[in-house]
């Protein structure tokens, strides 16, 4: 064989890996942002269930807390002058405007003792505890998957495809310092 | 105690004469016989031997009978042992981790209610039939793959699906399982976790919960592995271990019960270190 048709064999060789690894990494980084859609799409769902929540608690305290059924107010039109979809800037607000009116309805009920003994009420607290532990996992799962997208799209050569696809770094969802602290683990 | 104990000790002692006369006796008549004597002295050895184990084994069910069952009363609410009984074949396979046995065998049935928490466990062996074809014809032979205790834990948090955090078991399952990385490195190097969905792994493997987990590892030596499952903690030490087993040549007394005592800080261990004693865990009245 003519020297000249093994180096377009190779060439060509070459060409084709390097084409097949270029749809595969594309692939795989499509893969992960999915992932974090998803995550994201969990973090609404758990963000919405707590507003539920929480509206139904502020109803049950309402003839005791005036000041937290204001707050809640607020939060109430705070979302609904914002877009069906909120950023994750915006979300992570409307979990700390949320974190405040539970932060004040826990005083309430330190106050007021007779209202951890209402049944109706101590099924809400119960209600909210799992609804905060799904956000927190929602929360953790979106960080997980969105630390797994930005270490590979800044890793050469997988960089290249990331900028080629135009894919970004993506957020992180903060908590604010308190809650950041629970999550930290130490071996 | 001592009532109980004291004629124990004897027939354990009796046991143990024959134990030892009847090894001293084969290992003389093995060698008689490699010498061209004799194998009548061999055959007495091996009676001599298999009568002291079939009593020291006697000696030892009447211990678990009378005296542990008696102290696991005292110190467990509700509490079930029968030495004679395990968990049956099902429940062990409800763990979803662990392979299918040829051979099963289990004993020391306990089960009770630990500052609230129901659970069930047994000591379990499981073997499996290997066969090896030579020349010179089929070799069949029964290998222990699993020897240790198997527990189911209720576990009242709601969630979706199935969770498996393993040492170094796989799942044993047609469930649609997802490896899941959680976000401590150190957790994904001692186990890996396995879910039908990611949400409920992070869900139930919280940091606390995760932390804890790595406690149990180095507290309890053996391959663990967890499997979250309808309401149920199953859980499973492969640590070569028989939890309730008398030694032969040493004393039966009260120090023998604080060992036992020792094997069974697993439980209590899971019950508080996981927090399963928790509210949260709890079914609502």
């Amino acid at each position: 064989m003519e020297p000249v048709w093994i180096v377009l064999i190779i060439v060509g060789a070459l060409g084709l890996i390097v084409l097949f690894w270029y749809i595969a990494t594309m692939n795989g980084l499509r893969q992960l942002e999915v992932k974090v859609n998803e995550a994201e799409s969990g973090i609404d769902v758990a963000l919405t269930k707590r507003f539920d929540v929480l509206s139904k608690m502020v109803e049950t305290v309402k003839g005791y807390a005036k000041h937290e059924e204001e707050t809640f107010m607020n939060v109430v039109k705070w979302r609904n002058n914002m877009p069906e979809e909120l950023t994750i800037e915006q979300k992570e607000e409307f979990m700390q405007k949320m974190d405040a009116v539970q932060s004040g309805i826990n005083v309430v009920v330190e106050q007021y003792p007779e209202l951890k003994a209402e049944k109706v009420f101590s099924n809400l607290q119960h209600s909210i505890t799992d609804v905060e532990e799904h956000l927190q996992a929602s929360r953790r799962l979106y960080n997980a998957n969105v630390s797994r997208l930005n270490s590979r799209i800044v890793t050469f050569p997988v960089s290249i495809v990331a900028s080629k696809i135009g894919m970004n770094k993506k957020e992180f969802f903060e908590a604010e310092v308190n809650k950041r602290q629970d999550v930290d683990i130490s071996f | 105690m001592d009532t109980i104990l004291k004629p124990l000790n004897k027939k354990k002692k009796v046991s143990e004469i024959f134990m030892g006369t009847g090894g001293v006796v084969l290992i003389g008549g093995v060698l008689l016989f490699i010498t061209g004597n004799t194998f009548i002295v061999m055959i007495v050895g091996a009676i001599l031997l298999f009568i002291g184990l079939a009593y020291f084994n006697h000696v030892g069910t009447i211990f678990k009978s009378k005296v542990l069952k008696k102290h696991l009363e005292e110190t467990i609410e509700n509490c079930v042992y029968d030495p004679r009984k395990g968990l049956d074949k099902n429940e062990v396979m409800r763990t979803e981790f662990l392979k299918r046995p040829d051979r099963i065998k289990t004993e020391d049935y306990l089960a009770g209610e630990l500052d609230g928490v129901k659970f069930v466990s047994s000591d379990v062996v499981l073997k499996e039939r290997q066969v090896t074809h030579t020349s010179k014809g089929t070799r069949t032979r029964y290998v222990t793959y699993f020897h240790g205790r198997v527990f189911r834990f209720d576990f009242n948090k709601q969630f979706k699906g199935a969770v498996q955090v393993l040492e170094s078991y796989r799942p044993k399952t047609r469930r649609n399982f997802e490896k899941v990385s959680l976000e401590s490195i150190d957790f994904n190097k001692t186990y890996k976790t396995y879910a039908t969905d990611a949400h409920t792994a992070f869900y139930i493997l919280t940091p606390h919960f995760m932390e804890s987990l790595m406690t149990l590892e180095k507290k309890h030596p053996g391959n663990l592995g967890f499997s979250f499952l309808e309401s149920h903690l199953h859980v499973a030490i492969h640590n070569r271990k028989s939890s309730f087993s008398i030694r032969p040549f040493s004393k039966l007394d009260t120090s023998l019960l604080k060992r036992f005592d020792e094997d069974l800080n697993i439980i209590y261990d899971i019950v508080d270190d996981l927090k399963l004693n928790k509210d949260i865990f709890k079914e609502e009245e």
